[in-house]
Order: C-alpha cells, then structure tokens, then sequence
C-alpha cells in the first residue's frame, strides 16, 4: 500500500500548489489595485473560500483514478462483502461448487490425459505390437525372438523391451501366497529409465538362460512381506518351482505394467523354449531416441519387419506391425468419459455464473443511487465498471479458494477409483491446477460481472444526480426486464442440456440392466488358481491338473456345476479368429468368429442352452468344437453344422482343428452390452495356466468360498486361489466406469436444474418486489389476484419454455458425442427429451409458483400508504 | 437535436467556458477564472470551490491537457492546454449551447 498512499500524496501536493499559486497571484492582483498586503491576502483568502473543502472535492474527482488501482478497488470490495454477507456468501457458495468441480476434472484430465507417463521421457515410450497379414490386431503379444530381432535391427529406437504376466504362488510363507509376477525382456528397466530404489538391476548374467534366477520385488509386497527391512536384499523367495533371490526393491511409485505387480524377473531370451517365431508372449515397449517422431519409429520398425519377413517365410511375413504411444494404451479408454465430464462441469459454471449474474443485475439497480453519486463525481464509466467488476473478482476469488478445497476432497475421492480410473493415484492438486481455479475464478467474475456491471452503469450515466436521487426510493425498472429472463433462460438451456446427457446414460444402463445375456450369472461363483506358464512345457500335466481341480469341486455338497474358461462370460473381451472350414477357405468371404476356450461343463455351468448335437465331452480324445447359433446360420446352414471340421486360419500356440459336436444358443460373451456374434467355442480345460474357475451352487455363491478354498487347498496345497468373486459382480465390475459416468453426470445435471430453478425463483421473487407498487395500484383497481399469480408465473413459465426449447435443440446436437457411450437407446430417444421436458416444467412451476403467489399477497393501501 | 434535460445546466455550462477559454492558449487556473469575468464583464464570477474540481475533472476526461510551467511572475503554475479530444468536445458543446440559447431566444420573444 505504500506506492499507493505516496501517489495520493503527491497529487494532494500539487493540489495545494495550484491553490497556492491562485492566492498568490490574486494577492499580487490585490496590492496592485492599491491593497496593503495582509488586507490583499485576507481578501484574495476569502474570495477563495473553503480551501479543505476545494482540496476534498478535487481529491475525490482525482479518487476515480484510484479506482483503476487494484488495491482500492478490493478494499471496497471488501466494505461491499462485508455489508451483504449473506449475498456474498451464496455467491461464493455457488463459485466454490462451480469451480471446485470444475479444477477437479481439470486435474484428472492433467494427470491422466497430459502429463506424460512417470517414467523420465514417459513420452518416448511406445507400445509395439504385431498384427496378422489382415492388419487385425489378434493379440498383441511378441515372440521373444522378434523382439530381440527388433531390439537389434531397428535405428530409431534407445532399446526395446517387454513382459508378461505370471500369476503365482510364493511358498516361502506358511500359507502359498498369490503373487503377480512381471516376466521381463532383457533391457525392461533401461527402457523405462528407472531404478531399482535399493539394491541393483538384473546383471547380463541374469537374463540369460541358465543364469542365477534373480528378482525384483515391488514396494508394496516389500511392506507387506518384509515391513520395510532392508535386509530383505539377498533373502530368497519361492516361486512356483524357482527360487528367485531378491536383488532390488523398486521404488514405491512404479507400478508397471500395473498396480498389481509384486515382482520382476527375467525371462531369458536364449531360453531353448523361447525360439519359436509362433509364440506369442510379450508385451513389447520401446523407447525411441530423443526426437524421432511415432511416425519415423513406425516406419523403421515396418521396414525391420518386412526385413524379417524375406528371412523367415513363416510366420513373419504374414505378420504387419503397429506402433502407439504407451500412455495412449493406458488412458486412451478413460479419455472420452474425462471430456464429457469436463464439459459438464464447464456446462455448470456456466449456470452458475448466469445465476449470479441475474443477482448482479438485481443488487447493480438497487445500487444506482450509489452509482449516479460517483458519476456526479467525476467518474468516468470505466472506473465505476472496474470496481462493479473488483466486486465480482474478490468474490470469484474466494469462491476459487473455497472451490480448491472442494477440489481437494474430489481428488482423494479419485483416489478411490483406483481399480476403474487409470493413473488415478497420480492425480493430484498442483500448481497448475491452482493456476488454472485462479484463472477460472477471473473468467468467472468477467462473465458475470460484466453485463451487470455494463448496464448498471449505463442506465445511470444519462441522467444526472438530480434525477437519480429524485427517483430513489422508487426505482422503476423496466417491468419487462428482458436481460433478467434471457440469463434464466440460459441456465434453463444448460440444465436441460446436461439433463439430456445424463438422461440418455441413464436410459443406456436401465438398457443394458434390462437385457438378458444368453446366459445365467446368478449363483456363480468364480475364482482362478495360480499357475505358471512355464507349466505349458507339460500341457498334459497342465490339464489333468486342472480336471482334477475340477472334479473335485463337483463332488463339493452345494455345487451344482463347474467349468473353466479363458475368459469369463459378459467381460468385456474380444478374440477374433479366422477359420476354416473343412480345410477350406471360403474364397468369398471371410469365417470370423470370436475364438473361445471351455471346459466340458461350461454350457450347464452358465446355462447356455444347448440346441443341436452334443455340448463338449469331458475326457474326449479328440478336438471336439461347439458353435452359437449366429455362427451356425452364417456360415455352416443351421443345423447341418455338426460334424463339418473347423481349423484356424491363423497359426499360432493355440491353432485348434476340431470337429463341430454341437449348436448351444446365442449368448452375449463378449460383455452384456454387446450382440452375440457368431463364437466357436473349444472345448478345452487348459486353454492357460491360470483359467477362471466357474462353480454354480445351490445358494449364494459367497456361502461357498471357504468349502471352495479347503477342498483346492487339498487338493493343491502348493498353489494359492485368488480373485473369488461372483460372476454377477464381475459384470457389474465391467460397466463400472460406465456407471461412475453416468452417475456423475445426473449428479452434475441435477445440480444445474436445481441452479436453473434457485435462479428462477430468485428472479421472479426480485421482480415481484420491485412490481410491489403497481401490483398494489392493480389491485386497487380491482385487479383478481389470481390473474396477478397467473401474469408473473406466465413470466416464469415463458422464460423456461425457451430455454427448454434451445436446450433440447443443443442436446440433440450435443449428444451426437455420446453416441459411442449409449447403449440401447438413439441419441435421439424421444422418451429421453420428454421426460427432460416434463422434468423441468414442473420442477420450474413449482419455482414460479410461490414467488408468484408472494407477489399477488400485497395490501394495496399498506403499498399505497408507503408511497 | 440532443436531449438536453440529460444534461446537468450548470455543471454543463462551466465546462464550457473553461475550454473555451483555455481554447485561446495555455492558462493557469487563477488566469481562467480571471479571463472568465473579464470577458463576460463581471457577470459570471466563478466560485473557485467548482472552478478547481471541474478542470480536475475535464483534465481526467482528457479533454485538458496540464503541465507545470512559468507564471508571467516567476510562480511555478499548472498550465492547462486543450486536447485533441476536448476541442471536438468543445465544438459539440458550443453547437448544442447555441441551438439551445436560439431555442430559448425564440420561445422569450414569441411568449411575450
């Protein structure tokens, strides 16, 4: 305040010399009319009458000036919160909402979508994949000869790398302990650029075959096991059949490839079981040099593969290759709901700030008394809107402070979304996104602040202060009031926009709830018992192992069926395949079918009915396969389809040549909220080491685990069972961030209809106070009340009708961007945008309709009197 | 022509006469309000307590320009000088100010 108070000074001194100078010269005037000099003095003090007060007036003309300085402004603004304390308070209230929510989806966007992954130069990580000869991505596991091809070949890559996942048994405990386990590529921490936050990486020694089986364990399972000993380095651990010593603990951030690994160990590229260019393993990350682009990284590693393709004939000329960003990988799935998100959130400030807006403008025409004061003073139109707007900022400003703390809650409430939101537990309340309230708090005050502050003043300027103060105390606003209904009818506009959204996801869930999937998730149970695929050297091993499981499980009193599968039924998963059929191709088209792997009782174990022929055999010697019925009509006739032979097209580790045995009916395999497509499902036990275990029992599923753990731990006491859950819950699970969506749009929307409806009401409630006098003079006059009631809820009612209109027409054009995110219903549902309708017109009556019937309540001889 | 009773008479009227003086040159408040009675042979005397606030006021508005300069005596004085925008201003002003005095003119003589 220092600057402030010395240019205060310095312009009141010069005040005072100009004053000065004025005596001065009138006194010379005096004496040379023939004065003695003290009489001239006296008489040119007198002329100049009250010189305080000529300083005063002067000073408060020069005081405009001041008000284009911050720091008077918000000392004023601070007088104006602190006389209108509950006017202020709502207004921060809304902000802090408004912008709170807002700051939040900010940071997730930030964290998730932004800032690269946490590894140094997260941005040179890629994520390299091989596709078959159709550019299909079948899977997009490497062999781990081609990856080390690749790693040597290509140019514009630092070094490649990749893993897979184990999910295994640590046996070093009293009890097996399920532990995920990373198989990593030679190179896997150099590409990342992390080390290990105690203890080493793995030596060249160590991942090569034959070399001494080292690990890496994750921070979590260093806790969890060890309680953070350092002395854990060295100790050794035992892993299905290894005995792996412990050479580095990781740091407690890195969680790659997820949250769920607790260990890193290598996996030999020399290995005599590691040759095969048919293998598919790995998951293959690379890091490009710094400036190379994706594109040159993607050309190098197509040239690399052609190259590799004249080498080996089989498999990889077949094979094409793409290259994408890792962090796309990672969020590209979440970024769309994050927009929408964001965009609603966007939406609501809007709200929230017409809301205020429509208040400004109120207060701003009650305040035109004070507003004519500063004119008559000398202030020019831009300094009174700089401190109508000063006003606004401080509040916005404080609503930002406020809304960072809402920001703050939202973000640990991400946190618990860890399982559904990718990077979640990255997120966090930084700099940038203080920065970016700060700056949400200024665009905030501009848009509410400006058109009050623009129209208060300029009604007022015209007219002198005469008239302002003639006319205080009865201030004749216009009655139509167009500005106040345009700002409700934009935040009717936004709300039913946002009411569409979050109406038309409303309607995909109840869709999709609604649909029956083929098959009966009820009383399921599922589970999976570790295994290793080190295991698959031994497949017949592998199988009877896992019939056994099986078997045992049956004769379990309470289970009615059980059955493995690779993949559970309605989660989300894709595995398309060609085939063909009878050994032939079909020259005119394409047999695509979704590729799937059962046990014998699947069918029963699920309840997909069975339509023809005979489901799969337990214990049969030969390739027995099963078809729905899609894949029967499309491509095999119907029911002729039993007994023709089906053969991938592809080659690969799990190439199946089997014989159609049976139709079994259309079931939604591939997620509920997905049509059947044709399937051919093989019927094979040990499609992996560590298939889902399906048991129907009697009862509730949950009943069963315990039953469920002993029998298997009798049965294998070396292995540890993991991931008991309902099947019902895993659906459920699948449309988890759908739900989370969906939810947090109706929150959003409904928030903006209760703004739209607070604003209405609060604008009607004003006009009614401000009509007092005529409403009086009306009824005076013999007006009925109920055609008063009628008049201003027809205002209100007006005013929404619009709004709703503009907002279904902006709905419609806006929900063209959820159109990947609904299910079950158009964009267009016409049920959607009626019930939004009727929603709002009746949440907006009943808005009118007491500010309405207050305002016809008037004595018109107390309003009279008054007068 | 322009709504006059938007405009405050008085207030108005001192404008006026302040740029139209310091429109012959550069002047210091005291010469102002000596230029003011002498050219309108002692009928206006302007009340130093509005004289000071308004040409601080037209000087906030830019239509005067002001510098600190040299008196004719050797005080140091605040010379106030038209600007650009206050000669417009000026012609506006005396347009509007002679349509209203013919205006009032014509409605004296015929009233009579």
């Amino acid at each position: 305040m220092g600057w402030f108070k010395r240019r205060f000074r310095r312009s009141d001194d010069a005040v005072e010399r100009e004053i000065a100078f004025h005596i001065a010269e009138q006194t010379q005037a005096n004496i040379a009319r023939g004065m003695t000099a003290d009489e001239a003095r006296r008489r040119a003090l007198v002329e100049f009458g009250g010189r305080e007060q000529v300083k005063q007036t002067v000073r408060e003309v020069n005081a405009s000036a001041f008000f284009e300085s911050v720091a008077f402004n918000l000392k004023a603004a601070a007088r104006f919160l602190r006389k209108s304390p509950s006017f202020s308070l709502a207004v921060i209230l809304t902000l802090a909402l408004g912008i709170g929510a807002n700051s939040a989806v900010f940071s997730a966007i930030d964290a998730i979508v932004w800032r690269p992954l946490p590894f140094p130069g997260g941005d040179e990580l890629l994520r390299l994949s091989q596709n078959d000869a159709q550019g299909r991505e079948a899977n997009h596991f490497v062999a781990p000869s081609r990856l080390e091809d690749w790693n040597r070949m290509t140019s514009t890559f630092k070094g490649i790398s990749g893993y897979y996942l184990d999910d295994l048994s640590e046996l070093s405990g009293p009890l097996p302990e399920k532990v995920t386990l990373a198989l990593v590529a030679p190179r896997f921490l150099q590409v990342l650029e992390v080390s290990p936050a105690l203890g080493r990486n793995f030596t060249l020694e160590e991942e090569h075959f034959g070399g001494p089986d080292a690990v890496l364990i994750s921070h979590a399972f260093w806790q969890r096991r060890f309680h953070g000993d350092p002395s854990a380095l060295g100790k050794k651990l035992r892993v299905g059949s290894f005995h792996y010593s412990i050479i580095g603990i990781m740091p407690a951030s890195f969680h790659f490839p997820n949250r769920d690994v607790d260990l890193w160990a290598p996996s030999p590229p020399d290995a005599p079981y590691a040759q095969r260019r048919d293998a598919t393993w790995f998951t293959v990350i690379g890091r490009m040099k710094p400036g190379v682009t994706l594109n040159e990284a993607a050309a190098d590693l197509s040239t690399v593969q052609s190259q590799l393709g004249k080498q080996f004939a089989k498999p990889d000329s077949e094979l094409s290759v793409t290259a994408e960003p890792l962090k796309e990988t990672i969020v590209g799935s979440v970024r769309g709901s994050l927009w929408l998100l964001y965009g609603s959130v966007s939406l609501l400030l809007l709200i929230a700030c017409s809301n205020i807006a429509a208040l400004l403008l109120a207060r701003t025409a009650e305040r035109e008394h004070e507003i004519a004061v500063r004119f008559s003073l000398g202030a020019s139109r831009r300094s009174v809107i700089t401190q109508l707007l000063t006003e606004v900022l401080a509040l916005a400003l404080l609503g930002a402070v406020a809304g960072l703390a809402v920001a703050a809650a939202a973000t640990r409430g991400f946190h618990l979304l860890a399982n559904t939101l990718p990077r979640a537990d990255e997120i966090t309340l930084n700099g940038r996104v203080v920065v970016y309230s700060l700056a949400c708090a200024v665009l905030t005050a501009f848009l509410c602040g400006l058109l009050p502050a623009w129209r208060g003043t300029g009604t007022t300027k015209g007219h002198g202060l005469a008239q302002s103060l003639a006319h205080s105390g009865r201030t004749q606003v216009s009655t139509r009031n167009p500005m106040q209904w345009i700002l409700v009818s934009v935040q009717v506009t936004l709300a039913v926009t946002l009411l569409v959204g979050a109406g038309l996801l409303v309607r995909s869930m109840q869709a999709i709830g609604r649909v029956s999937p083929g098959f009966d998730p009820r009383h399921v149970l599922t589970l999976q018992v570790s295994g290793s695929w080190g295991e698959t050297a031994d497949m017949k091993g592998v199988v009877q192992r896992i019939d056994r499981t099986l078997d045992g499980l049956r004769t379990l009193p309470g289970v009615e069926a059980a059955a493995t599968s690779a993949m559970l039924p309605g989660v989300p998963s894709k595995y398309q395949q060609e085939y063909k059929i009878d050994g032939k191709l079909d020259p005119d088209r394409k047999i695509l079918a979704d590729s799937r792997w059962v046990s014998a009782e699947y069918f029963d174990t699920v309840r997909i009915p069975l339509l023809v022929g005979e489901a799969c055999r337990q214990a049969s010697t030969t390739s027995d396969v099963v078809v729905n019925r899609s894949f029967a009509n499309l491509y095999l006739g119907g029911t002729g389809a039993v007994g023709h032979t089906l053969e991938q097209a592809a080659h690969n580790d799990f190439a199946v040549t089997g014989i159609v045995r049976g139709i079994v009916g259309d079931a939604r395999e591939q997620g509920v909220n997905e049509l059947p497509v044709p399937t051919v499902y093989s019927c094979f036990s040990a499609p992996n080491p560590f298939p889902n275990y399906l048991i129907r029992t009697h009862g509730d599923p949950m009943q069963m685990v315990e039953p469920v753990r002993r029998r298997i731990n009798e049965l294998e006491p070396n292995r540890s069972v993991y991931a008991i859950l309902p099947l019902e819950e895993h659906l459920e699970d699948a449309f988890a961030d759908d739900r989370l969506r969906t939810l947090l749009l109706s929150l959003f929307a409904l928030t903006a209809v209760s703004l739209a409806c607070i604003g209405l009401y609060g604008t009607l409630s004003y006009l009614g106070r401000l009509r007092q006098r005529e409403v009086g003079v009306r009824l005076a006059l013999g007006a009925l009340r109920s055609r008063i009631v009628a008049r201003f809820l027809w205002q209100g009612l007006r005013a929404t009708a619009v709004g709703c209109v503009v907002g279904l027409a902006l709905g419609m054009g806006l929900s063209r961007l959820l159109a990947g995110m609904l299910y079950g219903v158009t964009a267009l549902d016409p049920l959607t945008y009626v019930g939004v309708l009727g929603l709002v017109l009746l949440v907006a009556s009943l808005a009118s309709l007491a500010p309405a019937v207050r305002a016809a309540r008037v004595e018109p001889v107390k309003v009279l009197r008054e007068e | 022509m322009a709504p006059l009773e938007k405009t405050d008479l008085l207030q108005g009227t001192l404008d006026l006469l302040i740029l139209k003086v310091v429109a012959l040159g550069p002047v210091h408040g005291y010469g102002i309000s000596q230029r003011i009675r002498q050219i309108s042979d002692s009928v206006l005397q302007v009340q130093q307590g509005s004289l000071y606030p308004a040409l601080h006021r037209l000087e906030k508005r830019g239509w005067l320009a002001a510098d600190w300069g040299e008196s004719d005596n050797s005080r140091q004085a605040k010379f106030y000088r038209l600007s650009a925008k206050g000669r417009k201003h000026l012609a506006a002003e005396e347009e509007t100010w002679n349509r209203l005095s013919r205006a009032v003119e014509l409605i004296l003589q015929t009233a009579e």
